[in-house]
């Protein structure tokens, strides 16, 4: 499966040095579209959410202060920029960086709240990251073992063979850790019950994208009907 | 195999013959790693543990065994040091929401008046500087940053300007940006590599030893402000 059958059309790409980036329109969509959320979230002020006391009329507000705010601001900054990188590399490694940057702002973001239910969720989150980082970096060391090369552009002319299916099966799972999706998205769902919520936005958006990538590189590596 | 790898002939066969054997060791590091995470109830034990499991990944990367890999191991290792560092930043604000008091990060109860503590970390913070910038680089940077750090702890029970740190902190992000710099004028324009070499290295030089001289000194404020 060629890079134009799966990215729509190949416009091109950035040589630099050793590392080559490719640009697709289906890429390039999903870096702008990661880089206008990012400006969007950038822009915007956190709301504070109103809580209803039981059994009183009484309510609470739970704010942000103005420091955890900015910190707030700059990793969600940080998480968009890294999400626009691994949209647009073409670099199977530094893929895997930008989806390891990804998990650790995303515990970030959420470091400095006050509800222990959220930090102890995040906790929860962050252990399965790091977890997730053997089956991540060992995919992607293996590919390279295999094929010996980790550019996107020559692992779409090599033939597939059963270690590199085997490559892929990792690298999925790590990527499925690393970003919280189906089967560990326990322990990532408390991680949203807190005030502020664009910046926790992007923590989904973020995975998001990133899921919709990894096929695209699954598919590139693993060539399923054929060349 | 099906997809041929080009292994050089002064490569021999059993060193070629060992990357199956390193990638079951491996994986099987992990998994027990896995099992004694499972088995452990205690958060901070847990945590420890999964160390191991980050050392399972860089025995996979390791395995491959060319310059590549020997490039990748260190982004691995940097991305295990900074999940650690964030999940137990979490941890300990998990626990003193719960205890409801703050903890220091260097604990200093001792507060005495000494000559010494004025005059040797001057001098000893000075040499160690010069002798990291003569060796500039990563290295330099790491000492020059012990030397910083030593002055820091030296003067904490005396009090250092708050004002003063914050400023090294956005010289340490300057420094940063021309080491990033130098990097893209590598990949980009190759023929100026001497610039870039200086730009990087210097760039990381002043990035490393005013991170290290700022550890937890910026993040907390754990230093006594102005007390004088």
């Amino acid at each position: 499966m060629d890079l134009a059958t799966l990215g729509g059309q190949f416009l091109g790409t950035i040589p630099l040095g050793d590392i080559v980036l490719y640009l697709t329109t289906f890429n390039l969509f999903m870096f702008g579209a990661a880089l206008v959320f990012t400006a969007i979230i950038a822009m915007s002020r956190t709301e504070s959410q109103v809580e209803a006391e039981f059994g009183t009329l009484n309510e609470r507000e739970k704010k942000v202060s103005k420091d955890e705010f900015k910190i707030r601001r700059f990793l969600s900054i940080v998480c968009g920029l890294a999400t626009a990188g691994a949209m647009i590399t073409g670099d199977l490694f530094n893929f895997t960086l930008f989806v390891c940057l990804i998990g650790i702002v995303n515990i970030g973001i959420v470091a400095a709240v006050k509800e222990v239910d959220v930090l102890d969720s995040a906790f929860q989150y962050g252990i399965i990251a790091m977890i997730a980082t053997l089956p991540l970096f060992g995919g992607a060391a293996s590919i390279l073992a295999t094929t010996g090369t980790i550019s996107l552009l020559e692992l779409v002319n090599i033939p597939t063979s059963a270690f590199m299916l085997f490559s892929s099966i990792l690298l999925f799972i790590g990527v499925a850790g690393e970003s919280g999706v189906a089967p560990f998205f326990a322990t990532k769902a408390e991680m949203f019950r807190t005030a502020g919520s664009p910046f926790l936005v992007i923590i989904h958006l973020s995975s998001l994208l990133v899921i919709v990538r990894t096929i695209e590189i699954l598919l590139i590596i693993n060539k399923p009907f054929g060349i | 195999m099906a997809a041929s790898v080009l292994v050089p002939t002064v490569v021999s066969p059993e060193v070629v013959s060992l990357y199956i054997p390193a990638i079951f060791t491996g994986l099987l590091v992990g998994l027990i790693g896995l099992l004694a995470i499972s088995y452990q109830k205690n958060d901070l034990h847990a945590l420890i543990l999964t160390d191991i499991v980050s050392l399972g990944m860089l025995i996979l990367v390791a395995a491959v065994g060319t310059d590549l890999a020997e490039a990748l191991i260190l982004p691995g290792l940097v991305v295990e040091l900074a999940e650690i560092l964030a999940i137990s930043e979490i941890l300990m604000s998990r626990e003193m929401r719960k205890m409801d008091k703050t903890v220091e990060l260097i604990p200093l109860p001792l507060s005495f008046n000494m000559e010494i503590l004025d005059t040797a970390p001057t001098f000893l913070a000075i040499i160690l500087i010069i002798y990291g910038a003569f060796l500039s680089g990563f290295t330099g940077g790491a000492i020059a940053g012990g030397g910083i750090l030593f002055y820091v702890l030296s003067k904490m029970t005396r009090g250092v300007p708050s004002n003063t740190w914050e400023g090294v902190a956005g010289a340490s992000g300057i420094a940063w940006c021309l080491w990033i710099v130098g990097f893209l004028i590598f990949f980009v324009a190759p023929s100026y590599w001497l610039l870039a070499l200086f730009l990087a290295a210097f760039g990381i030089f002043i990035k490393v030893a005013f991170k290290v001289g700022l550890i937890g000194v910026i993040g907390r404020e754990e230093f006594k402000k102005d007390k004088e």
